[in-house]
């Protein structure tokens, strides 16, 4: 009981230890939480490289996606959020998935794993370079989907939907004759 | 925006572009290709979020001809799969023999 109680006690003061220092960094938890979710991102995307299997590697591409949206999240853009999972994630990433269902095979690697050190490498001095530089603090991102639906975007939206349905409908078409050129 | 943010998200998007590029270099079959583009486009997404700080409405515009286009892409290209295994019973990129260079 007593080494129960000190071990509780030790365990309380160097997670104490962690806090005051994380404090004195001066890093708001905000930047802690976006350091966790970039994280898995990147090692989601890693792990998309790394695994042979097609169905495994669209289940990882789908979760660094959606870590991707849930940084838009984090700094309150809903709308790029929903539109991510719901159109990127939940529409085309499902198709993959069941396409990589469909079609699952575990293919060779063709790339090296002596290629990662180099990446590591350079996304360090890029990361690096980057935070040394001393760039200027941008303002808070106040974003609102009222000012943004003018009459300008509501078009640009209705001549993309267009463009989507053609492109669908020339796959349709290129379809449709083959099966009559074969029958 | 902290300065700290920015490296993170730049960092991180850089990383994720990266892996889908090796993904796309060392695929043999399409649907890693497929992966690989959609990562791709994940990053792509990543860099427009400083985008918002300045400019919000246009990167918000932005973002949705980006997420239509590569919609659109992903999509044909998919079909482009479908299509591929009708005709050749397989998937495999070496199996596709027009356009690209021949190393």
């Amino acid at each position: 009981m007593i080494d129960e109680s000190k071990s509780n006690r030790k365990k309380t003061k160097v997670f104490l230890t962690i806090v005051q220092k994380f404090e004195s960094m001066n890093i708001e938890i905000e930047t802690l939480l976006l350091l966790a979710i970039a994280g898995v991102a990147a090692l989601s995307s890693l792990a998309v490289l790394l695994t042979r299997d097609n169905f495994y590697a669209s289940m990882f591409m789908s979760a660094t996606l959606v870590m991707v949206a849930g940084i838009y999240a984090l700094f309150n853009l809903q709308p790029v959020f929903v539109l991510i999972v719901f159109i990127f994630v939940g529409a085309i990433g499902i198709v993959t998935i069941a396409l990589a269902a469909t079609y699952r095979f575990a293919p060779e690697r063709q790339i090296s794993v002596l290629w990662s050190l180099p990446v590591i490498i350079t996304a360090f001095i890029l990361g690096y370079s980057v935070h040394i530089s001393n760039l200027a603090s941008l303002e808070k991102i106040q974003f609102a989907l009222q000012k943004f639906i003018t009459p300008e975007y509501l078009l640009l939206i209705l001549f993309l939907t267009a463009l989507i349905i053609l492109l669908m409908l020339s796959v349709l078409k290129m379809g449709i004759e083959k099966e009559e050129g074969r029958s | 925006m902290q300065g700290i943010e920015l490296s993170i998200i730049y960092a991180t998007s850089f990383a994720i572009l990266l892996m889908g590029y090796f993904t796309a270099i060392s695929s043999k079959d399409l649907i890693r290709l497929l992966i690989a583009l959609e990562l791709m486009f994940g990053a792509v997404f990543m860099s427009l979020i400083p985008l918002f700080s300045a400019l919000s409405n246009a990167a918000f515009g932005i973002a949705i001809i980006t997420i239509f286009t590569s919609s659109g892409e992903l999509l044909v290209l998919i079909a482009a799969i479908v299509t591929m295994d009708r005709e050749r019973k397989n998937i495999y990129t070496s199996s596709v023999t027009i356009g690209g260079d021949k190393l």
